[in-house]
């Protein structure tokens, strides 16, 4: 376990040595930005519309009995904000974009196209990894923007549609209750999942064992391990952010 | 026809690759047990030995995808292990090699795949340029018209041309092959060995060959270099290893080679590739 870590810190900077060498390709990275949130749009999209519903529900349960139905929206802005839409986001991504940057790695990894790379004298870490890196510290923070705003239109659906709680009154308490810096602290906590996520998973694929069998297994490995990391950063993070 | 053994040379010519003394160690297996060979330049040398004793790991070394625990590789006279990433790279340029499979990239053409060296290193080519030296290569292999071909539907054959084609496209002094023969049929491995000797006649550069294929190896290296549960067991001119009196070079090579019927420069073909006759 130590000896894996020890091993991820190396591999981050042998990354970080690569691109201050071989520079980064932008245009690599561009692409990498845009597959990443195409891919992980679809699913994004649904997964944050049904929590966002799923707050209204559960906020207009908690705060009915009390008579306070009308801080709804404060509550869906303030959850989703700060804390569900980036860690839905990374999630989603970790669990599309991640996995198949651990498998095409792995897959590479095991048909010694990377050796083939170094052979050729192309840095694979500069070459592959790095623009997968740049590429996912775009489009995540661009796929939190997407989630908040899905989570909170659907908390608005309904909210207003199905709850009967009145639609301005829901806007205003759910503008209330979110700060501009909240946005911006959902950015920085996006970019951070999607490093965390991209390293995690292109070191797992570098690393794969032999066989399908290998690949499957850094696969799980890079999923799970980029999940857990994810949500166990979100609180840190929130700590530093929201803490004290 | 027989096997033409090449006159061996009464010098060999300077060492382009220097293997001094290599030790390496995977957990409590060591692999590599004080390995010593100069590799000529310009000349066919093969590694040869049965599976386990290794061979792929040397060849691993020699292009610095492996460090040694202990010991040396110079190639081209640097020591390989010391140097900085950025001279390591320009030492490589000069290197090409086919690896077993080919490691192509699969989301690439054939044309791509061959031209990949070429656009990150090939500065001041024309995509022009870039084209006719690969359509050369390709041609070269025996692939020509092959250029825009998914590589995903080549045959094994196929993958080691493209793979070939690749490794010689940057122009490099040296071309290391891993086990060009493994996986491929007795026919297709025939026309293998052949390309690699019409290649060495036609490019006259160093090829480091690794196989446990003794008869396509001992057809197209001028230097042969036996290994034995990682450790050199014989190393020479190619007549003179055949000619060697160690117990188990001499079992190894008699098992698919006739060596009684060794006369002079000559030595007579089996009848059938190991295996071939099952």
């Amino acid at each position: 376990m130590i000896a894996a870590v020890r091993d991820y810190f190396g591999f981050v900077a042998a990354l970080v040595r690569s691109v201050q060498r071989e520079g980064l390709s932008w245009s690599a990275s561009v692409k990498a930005a845009w597959d990443i949130g195409v891919e992980s749009m679809p699913i994004l999209l649904v997964i944050a519309g049904f929590i966002g519903s799923n707050l209204s529900l559960q906020g207009h349960a908690a705060f009915a009995p009390l008579g306070a139905q009308r801080m709804l929206g404060m509550f869906v802005s303030l959850a989703g904000v700060r804390e569900l839409a980036p860690i839905i986001a990374g999630s989603m991504v970790a669990a599309k974009a991640g996995t198949q940057m651990a498998s095409q790695l792995g897959v590479m990894r095991i048909q010694e196209q990377l050796d083939a790379l170094e052979v050729m004298a192309v840095d694979p870490l500069a070459h592959l990894v790095a623009p997968r890196l740049a590429g996912i510290m775009l489009a995540l923070p661009a796929l939190v923007i997407v989630s908040t705003f899905t989570m909170i239109a659907a908390a608005y659906f309904a909210a207003v549609h199905q709850l009967g709680v009145g639609g301005a009154t829901f806007l205003r308490f759910a503008a209330d209750g979110v700060r501009p810096i909240d946005f911006a602290y959902g950015e920085i906590k996006g970019a951070v999942f999607g490093a965390v996520i991209c390293t995690v998973s292109c070191w797992y694929g570098f690393h794969c064992g032999s066989g399908p069998e290998g690949v499957g297994r850094a696969t799980n490995q890079a999923v799970v391990t980029s999940a857990v990391l994810c949500v166990v950063l979100n609180y840190l993070l929130s700590e530093v952010m929201y803490g004290g | 026809m027989p096997l033409t053994i090449p006159v061996p040379e009464a010098e060999p010519p300077a060492p382009v690759i220097e293997v001094e003394g290599v030790w390496r160690s995977f957990g409590e297996n060591t692999v590599l047990r004080d390995i010593s060979v100069d590799i000529p330049a310009r000349r066919t040398t093969a590694i040869i030995g049965p599976s386990g004793t290794g061979k792929s790991v040397l060849l691993k070394h020699i292009v610095g995808l492996l460090t040694p625990d202990r010991g040396q590789i110079r190639v081209f006279g640097d020591d390989l292990h010391a140097l900085p990433r950025k001279q390591l790279y320009a030492v490589r340029k000069r290197m090409g090699m086919l690896f077993q499979a080919g490691a192509l990239f699969d989301s690439m053409s054939v044309g791509d795949n061959i031209a990949f060296p070429l656009i990150h290193h090939g500065e001041g080519m024309s995509e022009a340029q870039i084209r006719a030296r690969v359509e050369e290569k390709l041609e070269l292999v025996g692939m020509a018209g092959f250029f825009d071909r998914p590589t995903a539907a080549l045959s094994g054959g196929q993958r080691k041309r493209v793979g070939l084609a690749r490794a010689i496209v940057m122009e490099p002094e040296i071309v290391l092959f891993d086990e060009p023969n493994s996986g491929l049929d007795p026919i297709t491995s025939d026309a293998i060995d052949q390309l690699i000797r019409d290649m060495k006649a036609a490019l006259g550069i160093t090829f480091v060959v690794i196989s446990h294929d003794i008869v396509g190896t001992v057809g197209v290296a001028d230097y042969i270099c036996v290994l034995e549960r990682g450790g050199v067991a014989a190393w020479g001119p190619t007549a003179k290893v055949l000619q060697s009196d160690h117990p188990m070079v001499r079992a190894f090579l008699s098992r698919n080679l006739d060596l009684d019927g060794l006369d002079g420069q000559h030595l007579p073909l089996p009848t059938a590739r190991p295996g071939e006759a099952d």
